[in-house]
């Protein structure tokens, strides 16, 4: 065949996928008969109401010398480890807001940092394309820095996300700029499988994010560029389960929802939106009306516990809480009394969920946590 | 290139040799590969539009997830509210000491509180102690995340054992850094070692 039938090829391929994907459009829209809000509100749900002291900021942390990109929870205590554009990561106890390493990184654009399940060992990413593990109670180098105890090289394009697959310290999921997402085995430094990428199926633009299922560690969704999110199955790197369409810009977050069986997304098109891996569909979309033609983007979300409260960070600042069932803002911590003085860049929630810690350009990070009352029991 | 003159025997005259244009084996494979894609993407495409003849409609899962969030406990919820009247002098007590009514202390309930701002020193990190700074007695005011501690009061005799500074009941320091000195004015204590830690102050690095 000639390069010119090829590319007749090539065009008329393209034109039935485009057509294709029309009609599951419209497909999908039957199917849509509602959305959580109004089943919520058909059956009578009342929004949940925050008073102005019912979730305070209650530490901030400080340290960082440049805008805080990323951070994350250890599983099971109460450290946090951030990562921030003055090339360190902060192992902080956020109980007591010190400090119990400050870690100078090799390269210095680091863009994601996670803790491992068993809270011994830090992993980061970023512009060098490699992942760097460090484990924390190694000894120090003569200059008082930490080593880095493993590598992960492979990707072709900046590391934007990573994960430890949950209960295991030997294997994370990142996400890179090169538009796959590769599974490592840390022992070996080895990729056990790529999802997507130059001969498979997967993403067509950059991803940026990642979220394993704590239900079912063999199913993570994938957030990208490409205004897409998809799910995939460990066990099969060929092609995804699932792509979810919806989103008209760059997913640049994506979060599971407590269940199991739906996640959540940030766009930058500034809405969130809840979407069913089982069946595809998205149950709700979270978008506040802005005034002006320019909604601010979404660049971290995360659930609480019981999944009620969706927690959305902002680049103009706002934080907002999100009823999840009835699709309102409840509260905007980004208005409240010592809150972040820029971009929201990440947020997660305790492994108990009862405290929330934002991470801002401002290059300080925040715990909020509930002030109110309780029922006593 | 000039005319080859021939007598009538001779062969009729071949065109002149032109370059040949480099072969298109890079860019033809590209575009085999472009369309194969895409070709496989049908596929995909065809299979998820035949899988919706299945699929139930949303309200169904909007359903479950109703069902799920209403079901299941948040600690981040508001619930009913619920003083207790020798709280409430505990309330009062720190609101007003603590310049900021946005702060809510109280001594012995099982909320999770936030530290008030007067409060803010390491001193008050000591549980049950009166701050030395200001005189106010130290809220038990951590948020304790553990799971264990999430209805126990912090620092009582049953305190659970991430509890700061260390108490009694608490496992032995297990932190190897600590061969103490200052690094600067600014020392960043070691919580399980009540020490001046060795490790560099963020600081001055």
């Amino acid at each position: 065949m000639s390069v010119a039938e090829l590319k007749e090829r090539h065009m008329a391929a393209a034109e039935t996928v485009n057509s294709l994907k029309e009609r599951l459009k419209q497909k999908r829209l039957l199917l849509l008969d509602t959305d959580v809000a109004r089943y919520a509100r058909s059956q009578g749900q009342t929004r949940v109401s925050f008073g102005l002291t019912d979730l305070v900021c209650c530490r901030t942390l400080q340290g960082h010398t440049g805008k805080v990109y990323s951070m994350d929870w250890t599983p099971e205590k109460n450290r946090i480890v951030s990562a921030s554009q003055d090339g360190r990561l902060i192992v902080w106890n956020a109980l007591t807001s010190q400090k119990t390493h400050a870690i100078k990184l090799p390269c210095a654009w680091v863009m994601t940092c996670a803790f491992s399940p068993s809270g011994q060992s830090v992993a980061c990413g970023g512009l060098d394309s490699m992942c760097s593990i460090f484990n924390l109670n190694s000894q120090t180098d003569k200059d008082g820095n930490l080593p880095v105890s493993r590598v992960l090289s492979g990707h072709k394009g900046y590391v934007s996300s990573c994960q430890y697959v949950p209960d295991e310290d030997t294997h994370l999921i990142t996400a890179s700029g090169d538009q796959t997402c590769v599974l490592w085995d840390i022992t070996t430094g080895l990729r056990t499988s790529v999802f997507g990428g130059e001969f498979q199926s997967g993403h067509t633009a950059d991803v940026l994010s990642v979220s394993i299922n704590g239900s079912n560690s063999r199913m993570f969704i994938s957030g990208s560029c490409d205004s897409t999110a998809r799910l995939w199955d460990t066990r099969v790197a060929s092609r995804a389960v699932r792509t979810f369409h919806g989103h008209e810009g760059d997913v640049n977050t994506v979060k599971f929802f407590p269940d199991g069986h739906r996640f959540g997304s940030g766009s930058d098109d500034g809405t969130c939106r809840l979407f069913d891996i089982r069946t595809g569909h998205q149950l709700q979309e979270y978008n506040q009306q802005h005034d002006d033609n320019e909604a601010p983007h979404v660049t971290s979300i995360a659930f609480s516990t019981s999944g009620r409260l969706l927690f959305a960070g902002y680049t103009n600042g706002d934080c907002y809480v999100w009823d999840t069932l009835l699709a309102e803002v409840v509260l905007n911590l980004g208005k409240l009394q010592n809150s972040h003085d820029s971009r929201i860049s990440c947020l997660g929630l305790s492994a108990d969920g009862s405290a929330l810690c934002t991470g801002s350009w401002d290059s300080n990070l925040k715990i909020w946590a509930f002030g109110g009352h309780r029922r006593v029991h | 290139m000039s005319d080859l003159k021939t007598n009538g025997s001779a062969p009729p005259s071949l065109p002149p040799p032109q370059p040949r244009s480099p072969p298109h084996l890079h860019g033809k494979r590209r575009e085999l590969s472009r369309a194969q894609m895409l070709e496989r993407e049908i596929g995909f495409l065809d299979e998820e539009l035949k899988s919706l003849e299945s699929i139930p409609p949303a309200s169904r899962s909007c359903k479950e997830v109703a069902e799920f969030v209403t079901g299941n406990v948040d600690p981040l919820i508001p619930t009913i509210k619920k003083t207790r009247k020798s709280w409430r002098f505990w309330k009062w007590f720190c609101g007003a000491c603590c310049f900021d009514f946005s702060c809510i202390c109280c001594r012995g309930c099982s909320c999770n509180l936030s530290m008030p701002r007067c409060c803010d020193c390491m001193t008050c990190n000591s549980c049950g102690n009166p701050c030395r700074n200001c005189g106010i007695p130290a809220c038990q005011c951590f948020p304790c995340c553990s799971s264990k501690c999430f209805k126990k009061w912090k620092c009582s005799l049953n305190c659970c054992c991430c509890c700061v500074p260390k108490r009694p009941c608490c496992p032995p320091c297990s932190c190897t850094r600590c061969t103490c000195y200052p690094k600067c004015p600014n020392l960043n204590m070691c919580s399980c070692c009540n020490k001046s830690c060795c490790f560099p102050c963020y600081y001055c690095m």
